[in-house]
């Protein structure tokens, strides 16, 4: 029965598609594109107004027959303004910021409304749910985010949404569907911390780290293959934590982020390393460069080298997809 | 996977919606509370206050099976006191106990919606009875209300603001008002009902009986209720003429006079009618009885399908099948002058000579007297009459308790009653001289509507006359009143009769400007149930050949009427969009941000910054800015970047112009 009224939808939906095609970043809502239909408490509603009618006629009440025929009226108003609260309503799209896989997507959407009437309880529905409605001002605007969870690294694409209102009076329910191309990158799910950033070669564990001019910026757990000279040991005696210490600083030395420095790794679990190490070298603040299969990024600091880093791994041909 | 947080419903929130909810229910359910057993509206206060514990006090909520329990008991309970479930009053009743019982069970928006439903079917069973236009009134204020609860209840996010839903409301309902008036008039009706519906307790409220009592009242309250209402098509009579008649009393048992059983004859076909006939129609006002009031004496047509009857007291009824709670409305056709020629056998003779062996003996020695002398039947009604005449007989409405022998007192002790006292001892009287006799109530007179052109008929216009046989004249009218208090008969109404502390309760109706609005209003009530409450098959008929919309067949008027229906509804939605789409027309988009650089310049001009030339450029308005007012330089070049940003950039999420915004109100 569900399944049934969803591919119901989905079959209608695709109809829409046709009809309209893809819709640009911006779309004022046109009366071609709105559709309505009673909810089931509007069903019942009409229901209750015949039973109503039955009775006025079986009594010969004259101010029942005006109750049934007010309420008749009511509903034949209630859907006119049902429609006319998405009727030129502006949808916009503003985008989603990129993520890491496992996050979830959230796609900004804006609903303008430029006449000089609120607009009530519109809300947004993606694949069976729906968010929060708002109210719309006139002449303002209000932002709705439509959250999709993501798996995998690369593209996230919003698909297909739906703009819904039931206002005034829940008894009918007037939406459009918006097939905008929107899309969300997606970063590779980061690796667990703790694989120590590689060293730049030439230069390898050997090297003496030199403390003394840098500043000391946090502590964070150790793991397998630190440096011991960068143990916390004062911390340790006293947590029985072993952490090490990080230090900030133009001084360090720049490393190099190697898609072949990980050949026991499958391309995946590659690709997680080394946005878990371009993130811990952003996060100490080092300058680093990425080589990867097809893109090679010089080194570079800075979030815009980090997003720039990240992007490149999310979009990276493995190969293997 | 959860895309969206569930809709914040703070406890506030949820607060809210129930107090709206049981504003909602009160108000839907108050119409009922004085026609209710008490227990029902008590059940309700107890609902809602316990609703109110478990959402204040957090109280616990009911299990289920109290509450079944609870609702088979109340179900039992109604079904007990009124034998029934079919019905309007048990209906209602059922339906309060069920919105108790729902109220108390209500938790979120769902059951919410499921009260409002009921509540607007709780107005629709109060509509079912109402009539007045001011119960139309207040019953249309609480279906606004209602609509207002729909409104608000029906949301998923916070509530809004009363006045915005209280005026959304309104104008929902009056854009469904033309509508509902094209239905009204349009909607196919039916002459008889569905299904047979069990009979609502209509009291009667007639002020005549199936009894004459007089003995036993002391104290006859003029009711100001209206029996009914008379609209002549040619010229009316005289005021003395004005006898409507109604029930006649046969039987007499010494103190109380009652009706006979019909004894079935054709009376009315022997009657001979004479004069003028005198055309006009009655709206009877309901009885809860069959009786039909006319004028004396009305002459039915041969046809059968006629909705009124004859009896063989000259009474009208209404056929039996004619539901007792509707209002008559009749055409008819009377003479104020005839000959009732009822051919009386010996066996009726004695009916209406009977008298009780040991009753009245001295109103019998009174009357043997008279008849010494061997006079005629007509001598023997002066004789009667110059006696009520001569003796000092007074009319009043609170006449003193009568005893044992009600008639004998009253002719010559007490000397005080009203018209069924001279009624009832008259017709005694002509019973103990041998003429067959009878007492006939009804109404005399009635009040001219100047306004609406027709007269009124209260029940303080009641009356009651005496009906003599005399052969070769059939029944003849006596009416001993006339000797008594002949302004009574011949003004026709005791307003304009009786002054003074002698009739109770009309002080207000003696001021002349107040008896003037009431017959206005009374001429807009007409109006209102002629139109409104009155507009049935016939009234739809006669409109629709007027609009030359008539078909001769029923089916045929009837598709064309559910034609009409549809075409109505399809010009209001015309109407409806075109009239929505104005009102959300598009705007070209309020230039936000020329605006905020316009409250700009008006504060810069208060610092002495000379208004922007139409040609000025804003960046050159803003250079000129910065030297008139170096030490703020800095703040008006971020501001006419800011507009410039707004205005001329893409900015979708409308940063820009809310930094133009703030920079502007915190410039000084």
């Amino acid at each position: 029965m569900f399944a049934a009224a969803r591919s119901l939808e989905n079959w209608a939906a695709s109809w829409a598609r046709r009809r309209q095609g893809a819709d640009s970043h911006s779309v004022v809502l046109k009366r071609r594109r709105i559709y309505i239909l009673p909810t089931r408490f509007g069903s019942i509603f009409a229901l209750m107004v015949f039973v109503m009618l039955l009775g006025s006629l079986n009594y010969g009440a004259s101010l029942g027959f005006m109750l049934t025929f007010l309420l008749t009226g009511l509903g034949l108003v209630l859907m006119h303004h049902c429609h006319g609260n998405l009727l030129g309503c502006e949808i916009k799209m503003l985008g989603a910021h990129p993520v890491f896989a496992g996050e979830r997507a959230e796609f900004r959407v804006a609903l303008r409304n430029d006449t000089g009437q609120p607009r009530h309880e519109i809300e947004l529905a993606h694949q069976g749910h729906a968010t929060n409605p708002v109210d719309v001002a006139p002449g303002t605007q209000e932002t709705l985010r439509i959250a999709v969870p993501t798996e995998r690294r690369g593209w996230v694409a919003l698909g297909r949404f739906a703009v819904v209102t039931r206002h005034p009076g829940g008894l009918f329910r007037a939406w459009t569907w918006v097939h905008m191309d929107a899309r969300c990158l997606v970063y590779p799910r980061p690796a667990p911390p703790g694989r120590p950033l590689p060293e730049s070669a030439g230069h390898g564990l050997g090297g003496k780290p030199d403390l003394g001019d840098a500043d000391f910026a946090g502590l964070r757990p150790a793991a397998p293959g630190d440096p011991p000279q960068r143990i916390a040991w004062k911390a340790f005696a006293r947590s029985d934590v072993l952490l090490l210490k990080q230090f900030a600083g133009g001084d360090r030395e720049p490393c190099e982020l190697d898609w072949d420095a990980l050949p026991y790794l499958a391309p995946e679990a590659r690709l997680s390393q080394l946005a878990r190490w371009c993130l811990d070298a952003a996060a100490d603040a080092r300058t680093f460069g990425l080589k990867i299969p097809g893109a090679r990024l010089p080194l570079g600091a800075g979030p815009q080298h980090l997003g720039a880093c990240l992007e490149a791994l999310a979009l990276c041909e493995t190969g293997e997809r | 996977m959860k895309l969206a947080t569930p809709a914040s419903s703070t406890p506030a929130a949820e607060l809210a919606r129930l107090h709206w909810t049981i504003a909602i229910v009160a108000g839907a359910t108050l119409p009922h509370w004085p026609l209710l057993p008490f227990w029902v509206p008590l059940l309700l206060g107890v609902a809602i206050a316990w609703r109110l514990a478990i959402a204040a006090l957090e109280w616990p909520v009911p299990i289920r099976t109290l509450r079944l329990l609870l609702a088979l008991a109340a179900f039992c309970i109604v079904l007990f006191s009124y034998r029934t479930i079919n019905g309007v009053e048990a209906g209602s009743a059922l339906l309060v106990v069920m919105i108790a019982l729902k109220v108390l069970e209500s938790k979120g928006r769902r059951d919410q919606l499921v009260l409002i439903m009921l509540s607007y079917f709780l107005l629709f069973a109060s509509l079912l009875t109402a009539r007045g236009p001011f119960t139309a009134l207040y019953l249309l204020l609480l279906v606004w209300l209602t609509t207002v609860g729909l409104v608000q209840l029906s949301r998923r996010g916070p509530l809004l603001r009363l006045r915005s839903t209280g005026a959304l409301a309104g104008r929902l309902l009056l854009q469904s008002l033309p509508l509902m008036l094209a239905l009204f008039v349009l909607f196919p009706r039916l002459p008889g009902p569905l299904w047979a519906v069990q009979g609502t307790s209509t009291s009667a409220t007639s002020g005549l009986g199936d009894t004459v009592n007089p003995g036993d009242i002391t104290s006859l309250a003029l009711s100001d209720e209206i029996a009914f209402r008379v609209e002549f098509s040619s010229p009316p009579p005289p005021a003395r003429d004005l006898y409507w008649r109604g029930p006649s009393m046969t039987n007499f048992d010494g103190r109380t006079w009652s009706m006979a059983i019909d004894y079935r004859r054709k009376a009315a076909a022997s009657i001979e009618y004479l004069g003028a006939p005198i055309e006009y129609r009655v709206m009877l006002e309901t009885t809860g009885r069959n009786w039909a009031f006319a004028l004396e004496m009305p002459k039915l047509p041969p046809d059968e399908r006629a909705p009124l009857r004859m009896g063989g007291d000259y009474q009208l009824r209404t056929f039996p099948g004619i539901s007792r709670g509707t209002r008559l409305d009749y055409r008819l056709t009377s003479y104020t002058r005839f000959r009732a020629l009822d051919p009386l056998d010996d066996a009726d003779r004695e009916l209406f000579r009977r008298l009780p062996p040991e009753s009245s003996p001295r109103t019998r020695a009174l009357v043997q007297s008279w008849l010494a002398d061997n006079p005629t039947p007509e001598q023997v009604i002066e004789r009667g009459m110059d006696y009520l005449r001569s003796q000092p007989f007074f009319y009043t409405l609170t006449p003193p308790r009568l005893g044992d022998q009600p008639v004998d007192e009253f002719l010559f002790d007490t000397r005080e009653g009203f018209c069924e006292h001279y009624a009832s001892a008259f017709t005694l009287m002509m019973r103990a001289a041998g003429l067959p006799a009878r007492i006939v109530t009804g109404y005399q007179g009635g009040e001219l509507n100047g306004v609406g052109g027709y007269y009124i008929i209260r029940q303080s216009d009641a009356h009651a006359w005496t009906e003599v046989w005399l052969e070769g004249r059939g029944w003849v009218r006596v009416d001993p009143v006339s000797a008594v208090a002949p302004e009574r008969v011949a003004l026709g109404s005791w307003h304009n009769a009786l002054a003074g502390d002698r009739v109770p309760g009309t002080a207000l109706g003696r001021l002349e400007w107040v008896r003037r609005a009431l017959l206005v209003w009374d001429a807009a009530a007409t109006t209102w149930n002629e139109w409104v409450i009155g507009y049935g098959p016939q009234l739809q008929r006669g409109l629709l050949d007027a609009l030359g919309f008539g078909g001769v067949t029923g089916s045929e008027r009837w598709s064309k009427l559910m034609l009409l229906c549809v075409g109505a509804m399809l010009a209001g939605s015309l109407l409806l969009t075109l009239q929505l789409a104005w009102r959300r027309r598009r705007r070209t988009p309020p230039d936000d941000a020329a605006r905020e650089l316009a409250a700009f310049t008006r504060r810069l001009a208060r610092l002495d910054v000379a208004p922007r030339a139409p040609t000025e450029g804003p960046v050159a308005y803003g250079e000129r800015a910065e030297n008139r007012l170096p030490h703020a330089a800095q703040e008006i070049r971020a501001i006419i970047a800011a507009y410039l940003r707004a205005r001329y950039e893409s900015d979708a999420d409308m940063s820009a112009l809310a930094e133009l915004r703030t920079r502007v109100a915190a410039f000084r």
